[in-house]
This record gives C-alpha cells, structure tokens and sequence, in this order.
C-alpha cells in the first residue's frame, strides 16, 4: 500500500463549524487547506444543534452548505475518519502524520446511495449522534446531510453475511480495508479541536445518570431537531409528551467539584433557546429555568432572554442541589429559592423531564501530539488573548473556536476568520516563502 | 430597625477556624442540599450572608446555627469549595464566645498556645487544692475517700457547680434574648411553652432523631455503631448517665443509705448506671478521637485545638474513672490514690471549663432546638385566650 501525500499550505485539525470555516477562508484567499476530521463527517457539534440564537436559524439549514463548500473547495483536502498521529516540525514546516481509519467502504467507489444500508439485517445502537435513542444498521451512512455521503460498516457489530457487497451498484464494499497512513506536509496548522459536553454522569447529585428522565442539552438538542429520533419531543422513561420541563443551569459550569470553576457562555443561551423551542414544541407544557445567574452578554442576547420570559417561560433563582425521582420515575428538584424581597425558602418541585444545561469542556488534550499549552481549564493557552486571540505559544501553530475556551457558533467563527487571517499572515510574512506556483489564478469564491 | 455592620466581623471570624466564607456566590446549593433545611428554617446560606454583610447581631441571633449537625454534604457539594461545614462550625465557636462575657472561651478558642498555659496552670491549682486536703495513703486497704475526703470533694463540687451554672446563664439569657426575638412571635401571641418541651429536649436533645434519621442519610457504608449520631450520642448518654450516677450516690449518701466509697457490687443500680455510661462514654469518645484523626468524614477532616481538648478530656475522664474502678481489686494502691486525684483534676477541667468550651455547645443547641419546635398556638386557642399582658 502506497502512503499517501498531501503538501499544503495549512492543516485544520477538526471539521466543526470553526474549523470548516478556517479552512474556507484560507482556501479562498488561494492557500491549501487540509482539513483532518475524526469522525466520519464534518460537521462537528453544530450540525446536531436543532436551531441557532438568538436568530432561531434552521442549524441544517445553515451548516449544511458550510459542510458542502468545504467538501467541495478546489483548495481544500478532505480527510474525514481519521486521526493525527505526531506532527515534526520540519523547516519551517511541519510534517504530520495521520491515519485514516478504514471505513470497509471504499471513498472514491460509494455514491452514498444507501443501498448497503436497506439490505443489511441488523441494526445497532446510534451513540454518536442521538444518545441511543434510536439505532442504524451495521453499515450506514452517518446522518443524512453527511459530508461526505459515504456509508461505513461498524465491523465489530458485522456477521459479514455480505449481503451488501451484493447490493452495493459500484462494488465498494471491502472487508480487507487497512488503516491508511497518510503523510501531509504543511507551513502551519489550526487547531479546531473543539469542545465535549459535561458526561450526564458527572454529578451524583443530579442522579449520576441513572435517573431516565433527567436529560442533557445536547439530548434535548436532538429531541427538537427536524432530524431528530422522534420527530417530537417524548421524555426517555415512558414516551410520555411532557407537561412540565425544567432545565438545571450550572450543571457543570462554575462548579468546583467537578473541577470546571469557568462559566460555560453557551448554556443560558441555549437553555433560552430550547424552551422557546418548546414552547412552540409543546405549548401546553410548563418550563422552568433554575438559574444562578442569567448570562446573556451577546447581540441580540438579552432581548432574547426578555423575549422568553414575555413567553412564559418561568426563571427561579436557585441553583438546584440535589434531583430525585418519585414513584413514576418524574424528577424532583431540590433547591432554594430567593425571592425579590430576599426572602428563601427550600423547596422541593416535581418535573416530567429535566434537561441539565451541561457545559463545556475542552475537545482533547492537543499538548503532546502539538506542543501548544493547554490552561488550567485545559483549553489551548493563548499568550495574548486580547491582542491575537488565535495565536498559540508555537510558531505557526494557530487555534480557532471552543478549542481555545468555551465559545458559542457566533464567536467561533469570528474566530474562524481571525486564526485564518493570522495563519496567513504568517504564511505571507516569509516564514516559508510561499511559491507563486500555488496561488490559483482565479479564485473560487462560490460555495458548492 | 436599624442594623448594624460590622466590617471586621468576617476577619474576627476567621480566628475560630478555616472560614472561607467570602468565596461564597450565593447560589443556595448548600441549603438545599442540607438534609435538615426545611421550608422556613434553612441554613447555611443565609447563615452565610450574614459573614459576607458583617450582620453580626443577626449570626448571633440565629438559632439555625445550632440546629446544624455538620453532615458535610453542603462543603461536599458547594460550586465554590466555599466550605460552608466548616464556616457553621467556626461561627458555632465564635457564638460561644460572643455569648459568654469573661473573654476565656475567646482565649480557648483562638490561642492554642495560651489554652495550653491555661489547662495547665488549672489543672495543677485543681491538683493542688485536693492534695493539701489529702491524707496519707493507706496501702493496705484501699481507702479512697479518705486519702482525699469525700465531703470535701462534694463540697467543691457544689461550689463549682454553682459557679459554672452562673456562668452558663449568662450566656444563655444572651442567646435566649437575642435568638427568641429575632423568631420575630407578635407580642401577645400564645405559644406552646410545653408543648415543645418534650419534642426538643426528649425527640431531638436525647433521642438525636434528627441527627439519626436526617443527616445519615449518605452514610451506608458505616454500620450504626460507627455512625455520627450514635458516637455522639454515646457521649451525650454517657455523660449524663454518669452525671445522674453521681447525683445519686449523693442523694444516698445524704438520705444516709450509702456513704461515698461503701463497696457496692457491680449489679448495684446506681454503680451498673455509672459503670454502663461509663462505658458509652468511652466508646463514643474514642471514636470519635480515632475518626478525627483519621480524619474520615468532611466533617472531621479539619479539627481545632478546641475539638481536641474538649474530646482528650471527656476521653482521659472516663479513662482515670475505670482505672479507678479496677484499682479496688488490684493492691498495691499507690497508684489508685494518684488515680483519684487524676481523674479529680480531668473532671474538674472539664466542668470548670464547661460554659467556655465546646462543651457549651450543648445547652445552646438545646435551647435552639426548644426554639425551632416552639409553635403558637392553635388559631382556636389564640382567640379564646386573653392576650399575654407584656
């Protein structure tokens, strides 16, 4: 097997929604971009979010062509399902060493016509993107709006029964596929690693996970996407449609003992968000924001929170300290309560279904396979954050999106466009003269 | 009313123990994860707040403060590792010595140093008065009381008696005051005086229900027997026990049944009452000594110098008390007469020093519990009976 070769001008690490914007923005000013994507499609967390605020955006509707312009860029390589390796600096390059992890479909051959997927017999948990709450079959193409549209088999879960070797209509099914190792040599890297969500698990207090009805942001996410399971919103235990709902602010921000002393920016945002969404959702059921402090610092964000509370939705002060459940499995929230008057009391309030506004935490930790820093918060360290907020510590090392610190879509790709500006700046400024050879004559500023 | 500010009251505070209350951010995780918070009665935030504002006439006027058991579920929850346990605690400690107007619980609590001095300096005028009084030994027999006199020891006993209780009051009209006032009853209305009595001082001072049933709610990998509320309340059986013991020996005596240090078998009730709390009270106290220096619970991860000589005291009592109790049986006696004056010195600390240790910690936290329990009267009562003329 031949390795494969890629030169480029920039190496994006991660395919989500800052990333593929770095990597547009550089492939349209004429640099080559590599964009390296652990799963099996870009898209990163976005493309599982139902809508965006504080516009209340369709989230398809709007990553799907940021997906497909990068997929489709002359400058741009796409390298999904797979991983780095190490990264050598060279010159003043880097040399990077990946792997692409064998999909047992061949990319070039698999037209994603999902084929393979209607034959194939058995059906597996879906982990990835809905939390289990509904299943595919062993080989499968991701989601529907995947980039690229190429079907994959899960191979621990395979009888190998070969039905969709027959089926497949371009004969790209192989069981012998290896790990491909892939040598890119680039002038400077981005990191766009992005973020994980705090594990539902995390606190013991809220149940440690084991209390059905008690659910994260990102569940509720999938719960009100188009794209969702259900295509509604049922709670977990019993598929009932839930009259009241209540989210946990802080779930996992600002919160010590679970070693996250930051605020998380996104979740009374999104906590907002949902519930308005809910309230078209679910009209007759009744939302409950426990919150500690309501943190709505952006454009458009505090008439956002107004709008809400115009609604309907109701905003207790508390921080909620302890969830059980009764009998018939509805979460009760403990908490105290202050009222405007300075007056507390503790009460306990049953719930159908709780969301837990999880926060954010860093994507991986880049510090040994890159060299960069990380923070005590472990999110990349940005020497001068005020004055090149995607600058790290390692010459032509740059960083984008929440992999630097907990972000919103808004500001991630801000940032897309700041870390694409310094990386080419960088990419100009000598550091590796940049062969006239490579600029394309005309640029291709149309996406897809 | 006006409220008064005081802005060095948190600094004050920090001498009685790690409070790190100012980390605080007011979320309220603490009293809602507190097992004993209740609608109207939660604690500790406002307790907090209180430290945070420097309100210190309201800290001192808070019953809630007492009703604490120091479970440790609120500084192992909080966000902000603001350790609200170990505030309560050191607030408990600095309302003993704000309550008591002689400055000598201030000393013990905030110089280890001094209390040091202090202990020994006591312990050796305690050692002193008796051994003046002492006659010489008899090796022979063993004839205790009359090495150090019986009626002297009674006597002392009364006196100190006396003057420990005068000090207690002092502060317990203090706190009674301040914390009966701040339940903010309109004058007039009539409260179930009685009532309460037995709930507060039989359910929840000798029964401990609260502290049973409540706050060892997380602890399932303990059996009973190494439980919190069992460990404390071995001590506070066995000390009453043997209070009561000695109390009874000298009613005999009194009533001329039984005079002080007449050989009694072990079945005798008064003796099998002192000799069973005795050892409840070694139990309970040498637990709690190991836990704490094992330090296996939140709550014992950081003792004070108060925490230990308090326990060491109760602990070296009930130890002098048993070895005196086999040295009957084992001649040589030379070393049961200095027994006696050791175990004479330990129990006189410990009762001089009741109204300003931690020890004091018992008749305030009865009394905060007598005022959680104390209700109005029903509507029907209140109506029908003539409004209280004060």
């Amino acid at each position: 097997m031949s390795t494969n070769q890629i030169k480029v001008d920039a190496l994006v690490v991660g395919g989500g929604i800052s990333g593929m914007q770095t990597a547009l923005d550089l492939g349209d000013q004429g640099y080559k971009v590599a964009v390296v994507e652990r799963k099996s499609s870009i898209g990163g967390k976005m493309i599982d979010l139902s809508k965006v605020f504080p516009t209340l955006d369709c989230c398809s509707c709007i990553t799907t062509p940021k997906m497909s312009a990068t997929a489709h860029h002359d400058n741009i390589t796409l390298l999904t399902y797979s991983e780095i390796e190490s990264i050598n600096r060279d010159g003043n390059g880097f040399k990077v060493q990946a792997t692409k992890k064998p999909r047992y479909v061949r990319e070039d051959d698999c037209t994603g016509c999902r084929s393979c997927e209607l034959v194939c017999p058995l059906e597996v948990s879906e982990d990835e993107h809905e939390f289990g709450r509904t299943s595919h079959r062993v080989v499968y193409v991701p989601f529907s709006t995947a980039v690229p549209q190429k079907a994959l088999v899960d191979l621990d879960h395979c009888l190998f029964c070969g039905k969709c070797i027959q089926a497949c209509p371009s004969d790209a099914i192989d069981f012998t596929q290896q790990p491909e190792p892939v040598e890119i040599e680039t002038r400077s890297i981005v990191l766009a690693t992005g973020f994980e969500t705090t594990p539902i698990n995390a606190k013991k207090e809220y149940g440690a996970g084991k209390l059905r009805n008690v659910i994260s942001g990102m569940m509720m996410e999938r719960l009100l996407a188009p794209t969702g399971p259900y295509g509604r919103v049922l709670r977990p235990s019993d598929g009932k449609m839930p009259a009241s709902i209540a989210y946990v602010q802080c779930a996992g921000s600002r919160d010590q003992t679970l070693g996250v002393p930051y605020c998380s920016r996104v979740c009374c945002m999104y906590a907002i968000k949902q519930a308005m969404l809910l309230s078209g959702a679910l009209p007759l059921a009744e939302i409950t924001i426990y919150y500690m402090d309501i943190r709505t610092f952006g454009k458009g964000y505090e008439q956002f929170y107004q709008n809400a509370k115009a609604m309907g939705v109701e905003f207790l002060k508390g921080k909620v300290a302890r969830i059980t459940e009764d009998e018939n499995q509805n979460p009760i929230v403990r908490v105290e309560l202050i009222d405007e008057f300075g007056k507390t009391r503790v009460t306990e309030r049953q719930h159908d279904l709780v969301v837990l506004s999880v926060g954010l935490l860093p994507g991986g930790n880049p510090q040994p396979k890159f060299g960069v820093p990380v923070g005590e918060d472990g999110f990349v360290q940005v020497p001068d954050y005020n004055v090149f907020p995607a600058v790290t510590s390692q010459p032509g090392i740059f960083v984008t999106g929440a992999a630097a610190g907990p972000m919103d879509i808004v500001d991630s790709i801000m940032m897309a466009g700041a870390a694409a500006s310094s990386a080419a700046s960088y990419l100009e400024a000598g550091n590796g003269s940049r062969k006239e050879a490579q600029r394309q004559p005309e640029r291709s500023v149309e996406y897809a | 009313m006006a409220e008064r500010v005081n802005p060095y009251f948190l600094k004050e505070l920090k001498k009685y123990g790690d409070v790190r209350i100012e980390e605080c951010f007011n979320c309220g995780n603490c009293s809602a994860i507190c097992p004993l918070s209740t609608e109207e009665d939660n604690f500790p935030r406002r307790m907090n707040r209180f430290a945070q504002l420097g309100l210190r006439d309201r800290l001192l006027a808070s019953k809630e403060l007492w009703l604490c058991y120091y479970c440790g579920e609120c500084t192992k929850t909080c966000p902000r590792q603001a350790d609200p346990g170990e505030y309560m605690a050191s607030a408990r400690r600095y309302a003993i010595a704000s309550y008591d107007p002689t400055g000598l619980a201030k000393l013990l609590y905030t110089s280890p140093v001094l209390s040091v001095i202090f202990l020994l300096v006591l312990a050796v005028a305690i050692g002193l008065f008796f051994f003046q009084a002492s006659a010489p030994m008899d090796l022979q027999t063993l004839r205790l009381f009359e090495f150090i006199p019986s009626a002297l020891i009674h006597n002392a006993g009364i006196i100190a008696g006396v003057v420990i209780v005068l000090a207690a009051l002092v502060g317990m009209v203090s706190m009674w005051r301040r914390t009966f006032q701040a339940l903010g009853y309109p004058k007039g209305t009539r409260l179930d005086w009685w009532g309460a009595i037995w709930k507060a001082f039989g359910v929840e001072v000798l029964g401990q229900l609260r502290y049973r049933k409540d706050c060892e709610s997380s602890a399932v990998n303990k059996p009973w027997y190494a439980q919190k509320w069992f460990i404390h309340a071995s001590m506070l059986w066995g000390f009453l026990g043997l209070f009561v013991a000695t109390a009874l020996n000298y009613l005999l005596e009194l009533l001329s049944v039984k005079a002080t240090g007449t050989w009694v078998p072990l079945w005798y009730p008064i003796r099998l009452l002192g000799t069973v709390s005795g050892l409840f009270l070694l139990y309970g106290t040498s637990l709690a000594l190991l836990r704490r220096f094992r330090k296996d619970d939140t709550s014992y991860e950081k003792s004070t110098f108060s925490d230990w000589t308090f326990l060491a005291l109760m602990w070296l009592a009930g130890v002098t008390g048993f070895l005196l109790e086999i040295a009957v049986y084992l001649p040589p006696f030379a070393w049961s007469y200095w027994m006696l004056l050791a175990h004479l010195i330990v129990v006189g600390e410990l009762l001089l020093l009741a109204p300003f240790s931690k020890f004091a910690h018992a008749v305030y936290r009865s009394i905060a519990l007598y005022l959680w329990t104390l209700k109005p009267l029903p509507e029907s009562e209140q109506a029908s009976a003539p409004a209280a003329a004060d």
